[in-house]
């Protein structure tokens, strides 16, 4: 379990600088502006770290706090972001324009903003919550911004027209996550990581996509 | 009953033959006891075979004891004919019967006895009447078996209690199941397949005794179940490509009846229950669940429901993402290739693609790799992760070994590892060095077989091969120190020698530095005839004496072109000149006696004054004169040779002999190149050129010059070492002589003459590196002090500088400025 967290810290250590260190523009430069496809390079590592870091969240918590609770049964049909319609198979994924496909992932990472706030501050609450699960409720809010940064980013240089702003489902879990009911609150807990968990898959997969059919001409 | 039963078991019995005795007869034959049982304890039969019997009818007692030591019981038998009896079942009660008869018969019959036969192990019958019937009471079958125990002759001993044993197997099966019954005579199977016809045999054992043999088969079919079917499981759902996914389950038990298995789900967010869309795709016990039916990030609640007429029965619920459950196909396409690099080992090159299914091109799905290796009979597997790169370079690989080589794949982040590729095998080829190696080899071999053959021709050519390709390595410049001078130990000699040499160098020195320079001149000429050496000689000469008269010689345009001219032009008729002496030299015997007589006329001329004896040789005809110079000299070198430790080839000497020779006569005027060019190239032998140039710048006015040459060289040579000194003296005594009647040109030449003969006898001392020569050495330092007031004679040897004054200075530095013309 040590070895796994050490090995896990040090991944994300590297993956991390490797995403942050990268300077955005050359000193001096004038007019800089990144090539889309370096914008694209960035937002999938940043959207694959995200992914990995809640993977290892996710675990972490069932490991800890799912013995004899049935989060899974439970965790079914309850995310708040699921009134997304988002594609659901590879067809659906191609077929969607890649200025919908691309608002939507700005809709979903804007559904995320709040909760994963609070998620960081609420899951300090949690009794005996091991430090890397804090670290990492962290870590995916910053990273989840920084992200957004990104895709809107890449949304202006992409959209032909206006840019949509407003697509995001409102989350309403505060208050689940401040349950006295240290099982129900658990659960809520598990179910919005869960939820996370599911979304960053999401938008890792379809910014890869999206990646291969823009930068590379579905040619990968 | 039991004691009696174990010593049954030990009975021995022995079988008589009697026979009634008749006039004469002879004994009957042997009778033999072929096997006794007892079915139980109380009886025993016997089997028996006849003897031969006479053709007289026989009778047979049974005899028995029950130890082996112990009275003997006989059963008197029922007279028999012939053939083969079964002895009757006899009870202990009837034993007692025949005794008295026997008392009465024995003594007048012949008898003979069968070898004893102890009586075996009881072993019964097979049990008898075996019936099999079923009965299936709460959903279970049972299996009723009935029998009855071995029959016996005697009813009455049907007391007995017999061991039993059952078997039974399902019909189409080869393996019994074999169960203790006990003393029960029926039995019940129970957890039994429904639907299978079994097969049921019994035998029996009384106490300690053997098995029975078992009885014949019965079999009964048992009736099939009627149940509702267990549950059945999911095992797993797997998507091979991120696109379809299928399930598998494993059937319930069915019972018997014919059970159906119907794969039920529904999805998250929808409330609707959906049953499989394709059954038969991926095989029996499988739901495949096509693009349509496929979405991701969706729970499926997946359920398998059996059903039967009894009734049916759910799995429990699988909930699949199908997003974690892609689990890709091995990946296809790996080469290997071994590629070679020049310094390092062979390193491995893999490739491979993406396994067909897989669409990673659109980014739906981006998939990891990872390969392992292992030498074949290695065990354990080196793993490398390479990310989603399809090719990899394998480095630092054993030489000479095979290797296994696999590779799976994965999707990133969830999914598992496909199955690993199928095994691929690399050799790697033994060291590459070693093939190298054999190629430096053969490399080496060719070209020392070159430099052999190169050497080979240079030793057939001679040395002017090897000049002309490899340049003379100039000398040590230190040429006063001399090994020689060394060996032979005289202190005055060496601190003479090394003296010149302190630094900062004296006046002294440098004077005779040029000295000792001009003699390297020499030497360096008998070792290399080539025009390099001097060069060098002259260079340090430019640097070491004061240069102001030599450089204005060196530099003057009107003598420079000429030697230039001449010393370039000399090594061709060089090689000329070679072939004539060797013409000469196979010519030489017919001359042979014409040479004698010259020697003998000239040997006089040597006390004499010179001038006498170049006009005796002038006397001579001109070819002759010259053949003799040749052969002459050719002859005093030979006699040097012996006489002296000169260390040069005679072939180079001879070389330098004939140029010499021929040099004169292939020039024609030119006196004072002439002079020069011989100067040196004649540094063989100094004394001989001096001379001759004496001669030249002498008899110039009255002799043809050739033919003058070959005379004075011949005369020298003739007794160069006794009368070193003494020519040395004559020839100054003459120059002057002779420079007086000359014109000033003339001068100028008898001075140079001069100067060279003083500087050719040092050199000439060394170059013969004799004992002896120390001596001229301390004559020539002593020569100054004698003849100081003559200007022109050796004063100028040890100190040349004075002696160019006097002199022309373009003569003096005839041969220095001469020299860097070779360059």
């Amino acid at each position: 379990g040590l070895l796994l967290v050490a090995l896990l810290v040090s991944h994300m250590l590297l993956i991390k600088e490797g995403v942050t260190s990268l300077p955005i523009c050359p000193k001096g430069s004038v007019n800089c502006q990144l090539s889309l496809e370096e914008l694209f390079d960035r937002a999938v590592k940043v959207s694959h770290y995200i992914h990995f870091v809640s993977s290892e969240m996710l675990y972490e918590f069932a490991e800890h706090y799912a013995q004899g609770r049935d989060f899974i049964a439970k965790a079914v049909n309850s995310c708040h972001t699921a009134s997304l319609t988002t594609p659901e198979d590879k067809e659906q994924a191609q077929q969607i324009h890649h200025e919908d496909l691309l608002n939507l992932i700005l809709g979903i990472l804007r559904s995320w903003n709040d909760p994963l706030i609070h998620l960081a501050s609420e899951v300090q609450t949690i009794k005996e919550a091991p430090e890397t699960i804090l670290w990492k409720a962290v870590e995916i809010e910053e990273q989840n911004k920084r992200l957004l940064e990104g895709m809107e980013k890449i949304v202006g240089r992409v959209h032909s027209g206006e840019v949509e702003n407003d697509i995001h489902t409102p989350w309403d879990g505060l208050p689940s996550l401040q349950l006295a009911d240290e099982d129900s609150r658990l659960s809520a807990f598990y179910n919005l990581l869960h939820c996370f968990h599911r979304d960053s898959h999401k938008i890792d997969n379809y910014l890869k996509v999206l990646k291969c059919r823009l930068i590379h001409d579905n040619n990968c | 009953m039991r004691q009696r039963f174990i010593s049954a078991v030990q009975i021995i019995l022995q079988l008589a033959l009697t026979t009634v005795g008749l006039t004469g007869q002879s004994y009957p034959g042997k009778p033999q006891i072929i096997r006794c049982r007892s079915l139980e304890k109380e009886t025993f039969s016997c089997w028996w075979k006849p003897g031969s019997d006479g053709g007289l009818p026989n009778n047979y007692t049974l005899f028995y004891s029950k130890d082996s030591g112990g009275e003997w019981s006989y059963i008197q038998l029922q007279l028999v004919t012939s053939g083969v009896l079964k002895g009757s079942v006899l009870g202990s009660v009837l034993f007692n019967t025949f005794i008295g008869d026997l008392d009465e018969r024995t003594e007048r019959s012949l008898s003979q006895f069968a070898d004893d036969t102890k009586l075996g192990r009881i072993q019964p019958d097979a049990p008898v009447n075996l019936s099999l019937a079923t009965n299936t009471s709460a959903n279970v079958s049972y299996l009723w078996a009935k029998w009855c125990p071995p029959p016996l002759a005697d009813a009455s001993f049907n007391s007995h209690v017999y061991h039993y044993e059952l078997r039974l197997k399902p019909e189409e099966k080869e393996e019994w199941e074999t169960v203790s019954v006990g003393m029960q005579t029926h039995y019940e199977v129970t957890s039994l397949q429904a639907g299978v016809k079994y097969v049921v045999q019994v035998r029996c054992m009384l106490d300690l005794g053997e098995w029975s043999e078992w009885s014949s088969e019965r079999s009964i079919q048992i009736p099939k179940e009627r149940l509702p079917p267990e549950k059945p499981r999911i095992i797993k759902c797997r998507s091979p490509e991120k696109e379809t996914f299928t399930c598998w389950w494993k059937p319930a038990l069915d019972g018997g009846l014919s059970t159906n298995h119907t794969l039920l789900y529904s999805k998250e967010g929808e409330e609707k229950v959906y049953e499989c869309p394709d059954y038969k795709t991926a095989g029996p016990n499988s739901c495949y669940f096509d693009k349509k039916h496929t979405s991701f990030w969706t729970i499926y609640n997946i359920t398998v429901r059996a059903t039967n007429e009894m009734g049916s029965n759910v799995s429990d619920p699988h909930y699949v993402d199908v997003t974690y459950i892609v689990q890709p196909d091995p990946p296809v396409n790996i080469t290997l290739e071994l590629k070679k690099s020049i310094k390092r080992n062979p390193y491995l090159v893999l490739t491979w693609s993406p396994p067909p299914l897989a669409d990673v091109r659109s980014g739906w799905l981006t998939l990891e790799y990872e390969l392992r290796l292992k030498p074949e009979e290695g065990e354990e597997w080196e793993t490398i992760f390479v990310g989603q790169q399809t090719q990899c370079k394998m480095f630092s690989l054993n030489p000479g070994k095979r290797y296994i080589v696999q590779i799976h794949c994965k999707p990133d982040h969830h999914g598992l590892w496909s199955e690993w590729s199928p095994e691929m095998y690399i050799e790697i080829p033994t060291d590459f060095r070693v093939k190298d190696l054999v190629v430096w080899i053969i490399v080496g071999v060719l070209s020392s077989l070159i430099c052999l053959i190169m050497s080979w021709i240079m030793i057939m050519k001679g040395y002017r091969m090897m000049a002309f390709i490899l340049p003379p390595v100039p000398g040590p410049k230190i040429k006063g120190i001399d090994t020689h001078l060394l060996e032979t130990g005289k202190s005055e000699e060496l601190l003479s020698a090394l003296g010149c040499h302190g630094f900062p160098p004296t006046s002294d020195c440098e004077e005779l530095l040029i000295e000792y320079l001009e003699v390297e001149d020499s030497e360096d000429q008998q070792l290399m005839p080539s025009h390099d050496t001097p060069s060098k000689n002259t260079k340090i000469i430019l640097k070491e004496t004061d240069s102001d008269s030599g450089r204005g010689s060196c530099d003057s345009p009107s003598l420079l072109p000429v030697k230039c001219r001449e010393s370039r032009g000399f090594p061709s008729t060089l090689q000329t000149q070679d072939v004539r002496a060797k013409e000469k030299k196979g010519g030489k015997g017919s001359w042979e006696t014409q040479c004698t007589a010259p020697e003998q006329k000239t040997l006089p001329c040597n006390s004499e004054s010179i001038k006498s004896c170049t006009w005796l040789a002038a006397q001579l005809p001109s070819n002759q004169a010259a053949m003799f110079a040749y052969h002459s000299t050719v002859e005093a070198f030979k006699i040097t040779l012996n006489t002296t430790n000169v260390n040069t080839s005679p072939v180079l000497v001879g070389n330098e002999e004939n140029r010499q020779s021929l040099y004169p006569i292939a020039e024609t005027g030119y006196d004072d190149v002439e002079k020069i060019s011989e100067m040196e190239y004649s540094r063989t032998d100094q004394i001989t050129v001096q001379v001759r140039q004496n001669q030249h710048n002498d008899k110039s006015p009255f002799l043809n010059p050739k033919l003058m040459d070959y005379v004075e060289v011949h005369k020298v040579r003739q007794d160069k070492e006794p009368t070193l000194l003494l020519k040395h003296k004559e020839s100054s005594g003459k120059t002057k002589k002779c420079t007086v009647p000359g014109t000033s040109k003339e001068y100028t030449k008898v001075s140079t003459v001069v100067d060279h003969h003083i500087l050719v006898l040092l050199p000439d001392q060394r170059t013969q590196n004799t004992p002896v020569s120390q001596e001229p050495v301390a004559e020539t330092s002593q020569n100054p002090q004698q003849t100081q007031a003559e200007k022109n004679t050796s004063y100028s040897t040890t100190a040349p500088s004075d002696s160019r004054r006097d002199t022309s200075g373009s003569d003096y530095m005839d041969p220095s400025s001469f020299m860097p013309c070779f360059k």
